[in-house]
């Protein structure tokens, strides 16, 4: 875990207050997690060039366990509603979100698989990547409440 | 491992985005899937994985009280001497096979003039003749999910009996004019029972048994240009606001809307989707658990002009009826696309033993009918070990491929056969 002031060094400096705080408090936001440093939107001027991947790689990679999802397999029936609903691959999978099951090669936080919906990218799910609070669609319209979001 | 696209065939949805693993000839994964189509795959039953089906690989004879195992050719023989015989034979099921399977047991029906009866002839005959007197509207499931903003459930739980349906074309699928999917959408159900649609419906109706006609009426009255009387039933207030802001409805019905008064169940919700649509564009849509139910009545329409089941064994030419058969009319029976026994009650099945009329039964699986069965013919699994063709739910026709080798027999080959025995 990197120190605060080791992630300052990295960041503008300049508490513009464009990701909503100045740039210590996004610092203990990317401590926790919750943002990413892509989430700065000054870091993407050409000037801070290699500043976010700098920063990727002092915060290193993000936990696999938390926080997660666990589905239960006995009430999970395989209807896809979480895979449309995903955040994530709303933006990112257009199969997913028509409805249709991810292709082979789509990466995605999960997919169903012997009538069973199966992670296989959590990293990627919304919850992983930014604040926790702000995504329980897959859990929240699971019409079996098979879904749990930790 | 090898990879290939196929067409589910465990409801009437024809979910055509399968992905399917084979690993040295044998299927190893299968992507995509809800847990309902998963028992056209794999030998488990229907939404419970853990419980497994028994596959039948070979015919099998009753022979003193017993089903041996026959050489196809002698099995064969059984039946076709059973069909032959017989004076009323009757041939049910058809709902779940392939349409070139329903087209050889129509030619075989006529050959040893019989009844043919749907197996769900109670759940749609009622539909099509609301049809035809209210000439509803009509939309591929692609057009309902690019467009229907209000969506009204009847007597249906998809969850149920085809899954993927809420997701891929009438609830949360995104479409080009509905592009935020369920939020963009009204979805109300009206059902006996709380069911787990509650968790994303806007309104859910309980009513009680036989309260269908009251609560259809109470809604008639509180749509524009209703008298708007208290209604008899709770909720009937709440589902007409939420139907006359519609502008592309769809209402979908299950079984439960036929379960008791089908026809005139289904009579009132013809003429209010006729009503509503005077405005706005409404369709109303049958929820087919069988996957081929909509190319057996596109068969019949076609061949006969009537989606009824027909009876060949008249002198006065081919009748054709609405209403279910009278199984004590009998004497002999063909079974396949269904599980007869499964759905008679317990009475009229320990009838049909008693009286000692002999079932031959077609099937993959071994079932209820399998079990009670003279003859059994053991057959291979449409769109997976035999090419078929199959209707949608919407009437749109699908090829089924082949992709596993397997030594038994398609539906139709067998019917095709039984048509030389006879």
């Amino acid at each position: 875990m990197p120190a605060l002031e080791e992630l300052l060094e990295f960041l503008p400096g300049t508490d513009c207050g464009q990701c909503g705080g100045n740039c210590r408090e996004f610092a203990e936001f990317l401590l926790k997690r919750e943002l990413a440093p892509g989430d700065c939107p000054v870091l993407h001027e050409p000037d801070f060039a290699g500043f976010i991947e700098a920063l990727q790689e002092l915060l290193g990679p993000a936990p696999a366990a938390a926080p997660g999802m666990s589905i239960d397999p006995e009430k999970c029936n395989g209807c896809g509603i979480c895979v449309t609903m995903c955040e994530y691959h709303l933006g990112n999978c257009a199969e997913a979100r028509l409805g249709r099951g991810p292709r082979p090669g789509d990466q995605v936080v999960f997919k169903v698989v012997n009538g069973q919906v199966v992670v296989l990218r959590q990293e990627l799910c919304t919850r992983m990547i930014q604040a926790a609070e702000k995504c329980n669609k897959c859990g929240d319209h699971c019409p079996t409440g098979a879904i749990t979001l930790t | 491992m090898e990879q290939q696209s196929l067409i589910c065939t465990g409801c009437g949805c024809l979910c055509d985005d399968l992905d399917v693993t084979l690993s040295q000839g044998q299927l190893q994964e299968v992507a995509n899937v809800c847990l309902w189509g998963l028992s056209r795959f794999f030998p488990n039953k229907r939404l419970h994985p853990k419980k497994e089906r028994h596959r039948l690989l070979e015919p099998l004879w009753r022979q003193n009280g017993r089903l041996q195992k026959v050489s196809y050719t002698k099995a064969l023989e059984q039946a076709a001497a059973i069909l032959g015989t017989s004076r009323r034979p009757l041939i049910y099921g058809l709902t779940n096979t392939g349409s070139w399977a329903q087209e050889a047991a129509l030619q075989l029906a006529r050959k040893i003039k019989a009844r043919l009866e749907p197996a769900d002839l109670a759940f749609k005959a009622p539909y099509y003749h609301s049809l035809r007197k209210h000439g509803l509207y009509w939309a591929p499931l692609e057009v309902i999910r690019d467009e229907a903003d209000t969506v009204l459930f009847w007597g249906a739980n998809p969850l149920h009996s085809c899954p993927r349906h809420l997701v891929r074309y009438s609830v949360f699928a995104r479409g080009r004019y509905t592009e935020r999917g369920v939020e963009e959408r009204q979805v109300a159900a009206v059902d006996l029972y709380q069911t787990e649609m509650a968790k994303f419906c806007h309104l859910l109706v309980q009513i009680e048994p036989g309260q269908e006609l009251a609560l259809l009426q109470g809604v008639g009255e509180h749509l524009p240009g209703g008298s708007g009387a208290k209604p008899p039933v709770k909720g009937a207030r709440k589902l007409a606001k939420l139907l006359s802001q519609a502008q592309f409805g769809v209402i979908f019905f299950g079984r439960g809307a036929t379960y008791n008064q089908g026809f005139g169940v289904l009579d009132a919700l013809g003429g209010l989707a006729a009503r509503l649509g005077k405005k706005q564009t409404w369709a109303l849509f049958p929820l087919s658990g069988d996957f081929n139910s909509q190319g057996l009545y596109h068969l019949l329409l076609n061949e006969l002009g009537v989606p009824e089941a027909p009876d060949f064994g008249h002198e006065d030419g081919v009748l054709t009826s609405s209403m279910p058969v009278d199984f004590h009319e009998f004497d002999a029976i063909l079974v396949l696309g269904a599980d007869l026994f499964w759905f008679l009650p317990e009475d009229q099945a320990l009838a049909w033993q008693q009286r000692q009329v002999p079932v031959v039964s077609l099937s993959p699986f071994a079932n209820r009918t399998t079990s009670c069965a003279q003859v059994v013919l053991p057959t291979a699994l449409a769109g997976l070990e035999a090419a078929e063709v199959a209707y949608r739910m919407d009437g749109l026709p699908l090829v089924l491929k082949k992709l596993l080798p397997t030594a038994l027999p398609a539906d139709r080959d067998i019917l095709l056969d039984l048509i030389q025995a006879v």
